[in-house]
């Protein structure tokens, strides 16, 4: 479902990824594992082009790099995005937050006048069932927890119907209970929606107790890929040269990206 | 006997004494020269005082059947303020999205953009009254036209900062979901900045009736020609009372937009 060949992207004379090469089929939960700064947040944003890559190719579902402002957003549309702040808007309710997954779908101007489809509600409505949260509707987005927060952001980008969803960080700011109803609603949407999952995490446990597949970036480049069970020690000293084991679970989260123009 | 240290700012070294001294006794030269410019004068004052006194005892006891000549004037200057406040939220509503550093589609339209805003806030509205009376005539048209303009500039540099203020997460995440710009806004920024508009605008309408009071003394329409007309005939307990109307009128407005303003942007 993504195809990635030889990826590379430099910022000015820093080479944040430096060739890589990654497959992720339909229905597959893969975890990218890695250090703060090795790459991971670029390695996913370049995928939907919220980083333009310097040279490789990306296909998802076998659509090559897009080349006008519609094709674009035609290409975002199936991709679905997860942040670590979740990134809900704050003051919408949450059925507006999902529904602004199927703004692209939309008729824009009954959109802008707030009119929306009913057959997009009831997706929206579905995706909120999905990750158990159909209740709290019409609650403000910024009155409901964290997690409950993150887990609307999950319905957001089901609402897209996506063949792929990209969550980046998506537990770093959770406790480890909600972590793991986090990371299980993405592991279902990845198994019984057959959606392809690209997930960022910064501690091995959630790794091994949760992806399908595992690849370790380090320093720009692949350096380990299988699955959970081939993770051993000589491994995960590949992906965090000079950390002690115990020490890996506690790894620093990455910093927030400031965004200056963003329209 | 307690003893003391002085503690102000951070340590005090010579050069920085020296700096402190110099820009004290500078700032005593330009304050002594602006008071011998301006004439200020104790002495005077003090042998004004009774000639206030004069003026405000003639004001007593207020005119009070004149309350019901001021009804008029008073809707007036409501009038005044609230169609000048609207003017101007239509007018800077479009424009502050060139002004914000976020939104603008060039560096040079944003830099544009906030000089004119700078330009229209610059001028006093007075001063706006002033032409939009020789252009449109005498009245409160002209006071509202004047109102606007001016008010423009404000609320559009207000829109325009609450614009920037607001946090790129939410928009980058609509962005992703391959939302069109023109709904970016509608869904990612309007929902941030409103509360912050809709506060400004409560405000601006505060500014535009303390204005709206004044602008009848040039002929702008509102209750402050009854305050001009009142002077210049000496009928000073109908000058008392056209004060105290528009203390009134300004007090209300204060309390209820900062009531109000309160409850919006509570979280």
């Amino acid at each position: 479902m993504i195809e990635i060949r030889g990826l590379t992207k430099s910022y000015a004379t820093i080479a944040a990824l430096r060739g890589v090469d990654l497959r992720v089929s339909a229905g597959e939960l893969c975890v990218v594992l890695g250090p703060s700064g090795a790459g991971k947040s670029t390695l996913l944003r370049c995928v939907n082009r919220l980083t333009e890559p310097t040279s490789g190719e990306i296909f998802v579902a076998g659509e090559p790099a897009p080349r006008t402002r519609a094709e674009l957003r035609e290409l975002r549309r199936r991709i679905g995005m997860i942040f670590q702040d979740h990134n809900l808007v704050p003051r919408l309710s949450v059925l507006k937050n999902v529904l602004t997954g199927r703004l692209a779908a939309m008729p824009p101007l009954a959109a802008a006048l707030q009119l929306f489809p009913v057959s997009d509600i009831d997706i929206a409505l579905f995706a909120l069932r999905r990750v158990d949260l159909v209740e709290r509707a019409n609650e403000r987005a910024d009155r409901l927890s964290g997690g409950q927060q993150q887990r609307v952001g999950i319905a957001r980008a089901l609402a897209q119907r996506p063949k792929v969803i990209l969550a980046d960080e998506p537990v770093a700011s959770l406790d480890p209970k909600t972590a793991r109803v986090v990371l299980d609603d993405l592991r279902r949407a990845a198994h019984e929606l057959g959606i392809a999952v690209l997930c960022n995490l910064h501690q091995v446990e959630y790794a091994l107790e949760f992806a399908d597949r595992i690849v370790g970036v380090c320093d720009g480049r692949v350096v380990y890929e299988g699955t959970p069970a081939q993770l051993d020690e000589p491994a995960l000293s590949r992906i965090y040269p000079g950390l002690e084991a115990a020490e890996m679970s506690r790894a620093p989260a990455a910093p927030r990206r400031v965004q200056e123009r963003i329209v | 006997m307690s003893r003391f240290r002085f503690l102000l700012g951070g340590a005090w070294t010579p050069r920085r004494r020296l700096t402190w001294m110099a820009l004290l006794a500078a700032s005593a030269v330009v304050l002594v020269w602006s008071a011998r410019g301006i004439g200020l004068s104790v002495s005077e004052l003090v042998r004004g005082l009774p000639w206030i006194w004069d003026l405000v005892s003639r004001m007593m006891p207020p005119n009070w059947p004149f309350l019901g000549r001021l009804v008029k004037p008073v809707i007036e200057t409501v009038q005044i303020a609230l169609w000048g406040t609207l003017l101007s939220v239509l007018l800077a509503l479009p424009l502050c999205f060139l002004g914000a550093r976020n939104l603008s589609p060039s560096l040079v339209v944003f830099h544009a953009m906030r000089q004119v805003f700078n330009a229209l806030r610059g001028i006093n509205e007075i001063i706006f009254a002033l032409i939009f009376v020789a252009a449109v005539g005498l009245g409160p048209f002209a006071g509202v036209l004047a109102l606007s303009i001016h008010g423009a500039g404000m609320l559009g540099k207000f829109f325009a900062e609450a614009v920037e203020e607001i946090d790129a997460g939410p928009i980058e995440a609509l962005r992703a979901t391959g939302t069109r710009p023109s709904l970016v806004v509608v869904f990612g920024v309007l929902p941030q900045v409103i509360p912050s508009w809709i506060a400004s605008t409560l405000y601006r309408f505060e500014v535009n009736l303390r204005a709206a009071t004044i602008l009848g003394m040039i002929g702008a329409g509102g209750i402050g020609f009854e305050l001009v007309s009142s002077l210049k005939l000496f009928q000073y307990p109908d000058t008392a009372i056209c004060v105290l109307v528009i203390l009134g009128m300004v007090m209300t407005a204060d309390y209820l937009s900062s009531k109000l303003r309160a409850r919006i942007l509570a979280p």
